[in-house]
């Protein structure tokens, strides 16, 4: 059916398996067939077919921009009334996300080799980083919601995996846990709004979908509920508010899988609730309850990161907040934005990942407030920070900024209270950077900092890479999209922009950064510092409320389980046998009393039986 | 003859083996019923060759007049819903018999007791008549329970016992109904016709159905006839549970859909939302009572039961969906639960101990053990309905089969699959993660855990191998019995 197509777009479904691929080819070095210290070939081997999706993404992108999208399709499972099929929806959004993906996979893969120089499970690392990869490909190239659900569970499972990927430290352990059930709460949600979609619609693919929704026969209830789970999954993914911890637990991971699940695992989620969206129009409390989690998201996420003093933490609650930013796009409908907030924050918040990734490995060491003085001793380091940053912060010319402009452009004519929210996460974004960057990179060198150096060039050479992506971003977006539409917003709002940044920068530079500071002893000023440095408690608010639930029913009924169930069934196992110890003293060896009471048996069964019966 | 030859291999066999001279060594022993199982596993597959998939009727039927005089014909047929059975039948069966290691007490009768069961199993399966079901379902119940009481741990008896008692209630229940089947129809014809309770009056439909219910529903095990299963696995020895749960469980499932949905669709039909609450109620006890325990395997006992009320949950809606993704369920149960018992009894053999409050960091890749580790891994992700492995393609037929016809019943059940990931995720993060144990009394030296061979994991290598095979191209099991479900299902077609 396919063949008129170009060979590259016939074969796009091979771009997934790549990934998958590099997991299964580097099994034999995971388990251990050839030496413990020689697993490099395992990497060599993921990297090049990385290299490969990476290039066979790219020539399907170029025979899409020549000659538009298309679309494949493969039967999969047909029972009953239940058609599901395998589809690759090869549409220009898709595909730069896909090169997105495999572009910072790649980087992040040469990234490893230097970062994870002396792990000994490095082809493990390396299995996982493809499974990872392959999942995330498949979800932006997926044009049927069933499929996305698949890909997204196996991503859930890379990142349990990938997370506890040093499990025997026990903060490695719960954070794995918490990844995992934190994302399965929502992946649960969402089967449920699979399911019942595919129930009631009969189609799972995004179109059949949209033009099924179109139609609008459900009760609003009904529709509301579909919607908030269908919201719920990528709410999980996207690390958004409530379900934003386990993102920040993750930190506990190794670096290069943090530095892929803080751009493109995020921008997974987002895409899936970008496809589903003309499904969520059903329902205006489900857009009201997006909206509200955007909001909180990314006011919140902005002022948690604030109090933190772990370097990566500062991290991965920013992406909480840019990515409420992009829920909020997204519950407006207003897609093209929320593809510039995806694209622009995936690559500067990689770059960030690779540049704090870089300090870690050289100075062995997390807290900001123990570090110092790095910018002089590590130049590439530092300017990846101070590019990524700037990326991410709406700096002038750069992607960032262009993406926050058309923001307040198109909030400004449909809703300014959230044009507020987009400036304040900005500001509190550039306060946050420039609070995280003094600590770091100036001031005088603390004892861990003293005697770091730069990294190696596996790792720099990523670093640099991406740094000069960050910048020519704005060239890579205008050939994407048409200068007039990319630049079609007015001065005040470039204005506004600028200005915003300028005062988080400036607040953050004039802030006093003393040690004394960090833990103040005015009570007031600490319980707010408390507040947001345990991120509102939330952690606390789960053990209280859904963990509390589940282990208490779990203990009720397994009480119940022993006491009552197994009690009554011991108590009749007991009677039965006391009552035969009792009988045996009135046996009398009589055969003829044995029939007796055998036959009055059976007629009084049978007579009960016809009485019941008829 | 390929029929019977399924039912005679294993008796044969079984026969050979004790009547084998000299006194041939456990080893020995052990790999003659593997050979023996091995032909009747290859014969089981050879079925696939002359059935037709695309026929929802019996096929390759054998019949024969017996003991006709009370209604007992030997008549064996196989469908599209017991062929699947069928031939998890042979492939646990062999599995248990390899993962049958070092087995010193009166090998002879073991091994001779496992083929035995191999045996009555594939008769229960494809037995066409009720009291020739009967008779096989009762057969398979005292080698097992044997194979407990003689082969297992030290609270064994106990456990054996109410096995015993429990699962005779079982067998006498079905007797009871099928011989007031015959009783109310007058006719002592016990050839299974689904025709059969047409002109009966409801409520004997009812009480007839209700008895078959809880003869099977102890079987499944359903709440609250459940409990004398985790006693069983727990006091059972590892290739005895993986029996147990792989196959013998799935007795009472068949049974309640050939026999409970089958004879009685319209009492089936009325029953059916209470039903679907019975097993709702039964997946979140199940999955609740599974996080509280704290012995690796009475968690898995117990995920069996919450796992075994996703059948009925689909049973109740019997929509060809539902019926297909219950097929599935019991065929991908029986291949996740084989692993996950293989692996606690590695675990078990190798540390002592099947204690989550003691086991740690078992994952550690010089002294833990990292491929049971691993494979663990796979069978409680298959377990929690992950995408990519049979459990998963399971769960979405049976909720998608069921949630229009019982909506609050389904979102309940598939709570209930979530709860399994928060249990099994406690499973692997204790045992598993952290750091590796220090034996009590060696604080200086940790222990360091015999190395697990290859050729040891195979088995579960191989269950994982089908779980994801099924997972993927899960068309391999619904083409061979899709018009078998469909045909069986009681609601056709859409209900929207």
């Amino acid at each position: 059916m396919t063949s008129e197509l170009p060979l590259p777009i016939q074969t796009a479904w091979l771009i997934p398996l790549y990934g998958f691929a590099g997991m299964l080819v580097s099994l034999p070095w995971a388990c251990g067939a050839f030496r413990r210290d020689a697993h490099r070939p395992a990497a060599y081997l993921n990297i090049l077919l990385t290299l490969v999706a990476f290039a066979h993404g790219s020539l399907i992108l170029q025979q899409v921009i020549q000659f538009g999208p298309a679309d494949l399709s493969f039967p999969w499972l047909n029972v009953a009334d239940l058609e599901l099929n395998i589809s690759f929806s090869l549409s220009l959004t898709n595909l730069v996300a896909l090169e997105l993906i495999t572009g910072l996979s790649l980087l992040s893969q040469v990234y490893s080799l230097g970062y994870m120089d002396k792990e000994w499970a490095l082809a493990r690392f390396f299995a996982l980083l493809g499974f990872f990869e392959g999942a995330m490909s498949g979800v932006v190239l997926s044009d049927s919601l069933f499929q996305s659900y698949f890909l997204l569970e196996m991503l859930t499972l890379s990142t349990y995996l990938l997370v506890g990927f040093w499990y025997a430290q026990p903060l490695v352990v719960t954070a794995a846990r918490d990844a995992f059930l934190t994302k399965r709460v929502g992946d649960v949600l969402l089967l449920m709004g699979v399911v019942a979609l595919c129930a009631y619609s009969g189609v799972m693919g995004f179109n059949d979908l949209y033009a099924w929704a179109a139609q609008d026969s459900l009760s609003p209830l009904a529709a509301t509920l579909l919607s908030l789970g269908l919201i719920a999954g990528p709410t999980g993914k996207c690390a958004q508010f409530p379900m934003h911890l386990w993102l920040d637990e993750a930190m506990e991971g190794p670096n290069p899988a943090s530095i892929l699940r803080n751009s493109v695992v995020v921008t997974c989620g987002a895409i899936v609730l970008l496809k589903v969206m003309p499904i969520l129009q059903l329902s205006p409390i489900a857009i009201g309850v997006m909206l509200v989690i955007g909001s909180i998201s990314a006011i919140g996420g902005s002022l948690v990161a604030l109090a933190q003093v772990d370097i990566k933490r500062t991290l991965s609650y920013s992406t909480t907040a840019q990515l409420g930013l992009v829920f909020i796009a997204i519950a407006l409908q207003i897609p093209v934005l929320a593809l510039l907030l995806l694209f622009t924050h995936a690559v500067s918040k990689a770059l960030l990942s690779m540049s704090i990734g870089g300090v870690i490995a050289s100075t062995n060491c997390q807290d900001i407030t123990e570090l110092g003085g790095l910018g002089s001793r590590m130049p590439a380091t530092t300017t990846a920070f101070l590019v990524g940053g700037a990326g991410l912060v709406g700096f002038l010319p750069l992607g960032g900024f262009l993406a926050l402009a058309q923001s307040i452009e198109l909030l400004s004519v449909r809703s300014v209270p959230y044009m507020a929210i987009f400036l304040l996460t900005n500001a509190l974004t550039a306060l946050g950077l420039v609070r995280v960057f003094r600590h770091v990179f100036m001031g005088s060198s603390l004892i861990k900092s003293r005697r770091a150096a730069e990294v190696n060039w596996q790792m720099a050479l990523p670093m640099v890479a991406l740094s000069v992506i960050v910048l020519i971003t704005p060239l890579m977006l205008l050939r994407l999209e048409s200068l007039e539409g990319l630049l079609a917003f007015p001065l005040w709002a470039a204005a506004l922009v600028v200005s915003s940044g300028l005062v988080g920068l400036v607040v953050g530079a004039l802030l006093p950064l003393s040690k004394a500071w960090s833990r103040s002893l005015n009570p007031l000023l600490r319980w707010w510092q408390d507040l947001l440095a345990y991120d509102f408690y939330t952690e606390r608010f789960y053990r209280l409320t859904i963990v509390n639930v589940v282990a208490s029913f779990s203990r009720l009924a397994y009480w119940f389980d022993r006491k009552v169930v197994d009690g009554l069934l011991n108590g009749v196992a007991r009677f039965s046998l006391s009552s035969a110890d009792s009988l045996k003293l009135s046996v009398s060896g009589q055969s003829q009393s044995y029939v007796l009471t055998v036959l009055v048996a059976i007629v009084l069964f049978l007579t009960s039986v016809s009485w019941f019966l008829t | 003859m390929l029929l019977s030859l399924l039912l005679l291999i294993p008796l044969l066999g079984a026969l050979g083996l004790v009547l084998w001279p000299g006194a041939p060594s456990s080893e020995r022993l052990r790999e003659i019923s593997i050979v023996v199982l091995a032909v009747q596993t290859v014969a089981s597959f050879a079925l696939l060759l002359p059935f037709d998939a695309a026929d929802s009727a019996l096929q390759l039927v054998e019949q024969a007049r017996w003991v006709h005089v009370i209604g007992l014909d030997y008549a064996l047929a196989v469908d599209g819903l017991s062929l699947p059975l069928v031939l998890m039948n042979g492939v646990l069966c062999l599995v248990a018999a390899i993962a049958s290691r070092k087995i010193e007490n009166r090998p002879r009768i073991y091994f001779a007791l496992l083929l035995v069961i191999s045996a009555a199993v594939n008769g229960a399966f494809l037995a066409q008549n009720l009291l020739l079901f009967f008779l096989f379902y009762e057969l398979e119940l005292i080698p097992l329970w044997m194979l407990i009481a003689i082969w297992g741990g030290a609270n064994r008896s106990y456990a054996a016992t109410k096995f015993l008692i429990v699962t005779a209630v079982s067998g006498v229940l079905i007797l009871a109904a099928f011989l007031g089947l015959a009783f109310v129809t007058g006719s002592i014809d016990f050839s299974l016709r689904p025709v059969l309770a047409g002109e009966m009056g409801m409520t004997a439909q009812f009480v007839l159905m209700g008895a078959l219910l809880i003869g099977f529903g102890i079987k499944i095990p359903l709440f609250p006839f459940h409990t004398w299963l985790p006693d069983a696995h727990t006091e059972a020895s590892t290739p005895v549970s993986v029996l147990l749960a792989g196959v013998l469980l799935k007795l009472g499932t068949y049974g309640l859909l050939r026999f409970c949905m089958g004879l009685f669709p319209d009492a089936w039909q009325l029953a059916s939302p209470w039903l679907a609450a019975w097993a709702a109620i039964s997946v979140l006890y199940g999955s609740l009572a599974a996080i509280a325990q704290t012995d690796m395997k009475r968690m898995v006992a117990y995920s069996s039961v919450g796992h075994m009320g996703y059948v009925l949950l689909a049973a109740a809606a019997a929509t060809p969906l539902g019926l297909m993704g219950a097929l599935f369920q019991m065929v991908s149960h029986a291949l996740i639960s084989g692993v996950l018992f293989l692996m606690v009894g590695v675990v078990y053999v190798r540390t002592g101990t099947r204690d989550l409050n003691v086991l740690r960091g078992l994952l550690n890749p010089q002294r833990g053990l990292p491929l049971t580790g691993s494979l663990m891994i796979v069978g409680v992700m298959a377990s929690a309905g992950l995408p990519g492995m049979a459990g998963f393609i399971s769960e979405f037929l049976i909720f998608r089969g069921t949630l229009q016809p019982f909506p609050i019943a389904t979102l309940l059940s598939m709570v209930g699959s979530g709860l399994t990931a928060v249990y099994f995720l406690l499973l692997v993060n204790r045992a598993f993660f952290g750091r590796l144990a220090i034996a009590p009394g060696e604080v200086v030296n940790p222990r360091i855990l015999d190395r697990v061979a290859l050729r040891e994991q195979v088995p579960a290598i191989a269950l994982s191998l089908g779980v994801l095979v099924l997972g993927l191209a899960p068309w391999l099991l619904s083409d061979l019995s899709e018009a078998a479900t469909t045909g069986l299902s009681l609601i056709n077609g859409d209900l929207s």
